[in-house]
């Protein structure tokens, strides 16, 4: 379990530092491609290209850290009325499927990179388009990583507190 | 059978609180194998979406505004609307729903606007004698009141998952977004003037001092406004000025934040967001294809139609509609996922897609205010540290006009239609 959290911790880090760089790339890349095109009448070529493709990959890993932070949109309507045992034994199910969901959504966009893979297009500055669509599988099994390490928490949680219970 | 047990698994899953992106995918993905299609179809919807053009807008606005809530802007721009309002009965609940109103246009309507914004204005309305009652419920209605002003994040993915253009949406909603303020501080006046709360003296020093203050801040509306409406740039690109301009007046200007301590946490904060909404808008757009291909908005509408004809009960169910939805989803999944099924179906009765955006909006508007489980209502429950039922109570009579606008949105097009046809939008 000490693995498996200093596992997380250490994407989560890896994942908020590319968060704040292609953030920040996107920040000082479109704005100057405005500059450019307004009072220079030109404009970088493979700006827009680099632009649209920093907005994936900042979003996954956004999306990677919202699940450690438990950020992800769901409804709540039920849920805030929970007991917080309820909530937690809940928690194992929903937290089950999703780790699941997320790994066979990793795998379709696996399948997907592999097309892209054999048809072997190029974006822009030499980038491989199956390179540009590495972040999609990536960043999935991530998320579902960060889901799984949520899940055995709490199952370690919930295991625990009844074991206290029955001593 | 087995499909409905499926189904069933999934809507308790659902209702239980799993993530919705996982709740939409594995349903595109069982959709799709049961058609013997491979799954990774979602992913090239999911791709498609992605590097969209327009979808550049979300990130960089929803910084900006995540920027703007973490500096000291929000001080600023309420000492400025004080020095102008003040001076009228009930001044301070104007100037509340004003600030409110021009700051969730930046934030998106994502519960900061209360905890930034009615966080400073809700000591002072209560240290300047506004009931407890009446000031909760006002902040709590501020929360999400101005997502229909340009360029909040609810009206960029609408035009996006509609397929609208931005440009005429924003356009559309200036006229509602006002309408809705004016009505709400008119209650706000009338109160004031009722509860006879002391007035602040109007004075053209105090007015110059705070704008010379705010000065950096004051620009921005126009900027974007006038910037896309002047035919200087698109939506996407006032998202690139705003952000890099916002940017730079907090860190170097004014020195609220620091590029070092700070961004990075206000970076991630707002990449949250974005991140959690690109899941679902990924998610959902390999279900609206499949949906789509499946012709199910045409076979909604045939059953529709065989209980409702005229465009008019149209509209008061798809009202009645929609305010659920707002009370049990988010309005961003609610964007994604309701708008691909409803825009067919009204585009058949004839409703022009960008007033429907505008109806779509004010209700999830309205949403995060109904109880039992609308979102302001938790949020304001939790920063204020009152019942739930307290902040209820309070949001009631607001939430009454509310209705009374969204009546006026709905059945007079022209609010809406109005400005789009005179700036001649395209």
């Amino acid at each position: 379990m000490t693995f498996l959290r200093t596992l997380d911790r250490f994407f989560y880090r890896i994942e908020f530092a590319l968060l704040v760089l292609f953030l920040s790339a996107m920040v000082l890349l479109s704005f100057t491609q405005v500059f450019l095109r307004n009072f220079l009448g030109t404009g970088l070529v493979w700006a827009d290209t680099i632009i649209r493709h920093l907005v994936i990959w900042a979003g996954f890993a956004g999306a990677a850290l919202a699940t450690t932070e438990e950020r992800h949109i769901s409804i709540d309507a039920l849920t805030k009325f929970l007991s917080p045992r309820i909530k937690h034994v809940a928690q194992l199910f929903t937290g089950l499927f999703a780790t699941i969901t997320c790994v066979y959504l990793g795998d379709a966009a696996w399948t997907y990179l592999k097309d892209e893979l054999t048809s072997g297009g190029v974006l822009v500055l030499g980038i491989q388009t199956w390179q540009a669509l590495l972040i999609i599988p990536v960043g999935y099994f991530l998320i579902a990583f960060h889901f799984l390490v949520k899940l055995v928490e709490n199952l370690l949680g919930v295991l625990g507190r009844q074991t206290v219970k029955r001593v | 059978m087995e499909t409905v047990l499926i189904g069933i698994g999934l809507v308790l899953l659902a209702l239980f609180g799993a993530p919705l992106f996982a709740i939409i995918g594995a349903i595109a993905m069982m959709s799709f194998a049961a058609e013997g299609i491979d799954p990774s179809v979602v992913i090239v919807e999911l791709y498609r979406i992605g590097s969209n053009p327009t979808l550049v807008a979300i990130p960089l606005f929803t910084f900006a505004g995540y920027v703007l809530a973490e500096s000291k802007a929000p001080t600023r721009l309420v000492n400025l609307a004080r020095a102008f309002f003040g001076s009228i009965p009930g001044g301070l609940a104007v100037v509340a729903l004003v600030t409110c109103a021009l700051f969730t246009a930046f934030t998106g309507a994502s519960g900061v606007t209360i905890v930034a914004l009615g966080g400073l204005l809700y000591p002072i309305l209560l240290k300047e004698q506004y009931p407890e009652r009446f000031s909760l419920g006002l902040i709590t209605t501020s929360g999400s009141l101005g997502l229909l002003f340009p360029p909040s994040l609810p009206l960029i993915l609408y035009a996006l998952v509609a397929k609208i253009s931005i440009d005429k949406l924003f356009a559309a909603g200036i006229i509602p977004g006002i309408l809705l303020v004016v009505l709400l501080a008119g209650y706000a006046i009338f109160q004031g003037k009722k509860l006879r709360v002391p007035k602040t003296p109007f004075t053209w020093s105090n007015v110059f001092t705070t704008m010379r203050v705010a000065a950096w801040e004051i620009p921005l509306p126009v900027l974007i406004i006038g910037g896309i409406y002047g035919g200087f740039f698109t939506a996407t690109e006032a998202a690139a000025v705003t952000a890099f301009y916002v940017l730079v007046v907090e860190v170097f200007i004014h020195k609220d934040l620091n590029l070092f301590k700070d961004i990075p946490r206000v970076m991630k904060d707002s990449m949250l967001l974005v991140g959690a909404i690109l899941m679902i808008i990924g998610a959902a757009m390999g279900l609206t294809n499949y949906l789509v291909d499946e012709e199910v908005p045409m076979k909604l509408f045939e059953l529709t139609r065989t209980f409702i004809s005229s465009p008019i009960a149209f509209l008061i169910v798809l009202n009645i509609f929609l305010i659920i939805v707002g009370m049990m989803m988010d309005i961003f999944s609610a964007i994604i996922v309701v708008v691909p099924l409803i825009l067919p179906i009204a585009t058949a009765y004839n409703i022009e897609p960008v007033h429907l955006g505008i109806i779509f909006l004010t209700n999830l508007e309205i949403g995060y205010l109904t109880p039992p489980v609308g979102l302001n209502l938790f949020i304001s429950s939790i920063r204020f540290q009152k019942p739930v039922f307290t902040v209820v109570r309070g949001t009631l009579p607001y939430i009454a006009i509310l209705v009374v606008a969204l009546i006026m949105i709905t059945y007079v097009p022209n609010l809406s239609l109005w400005l789009v046809n005179a700036l001649n939008v395209r």
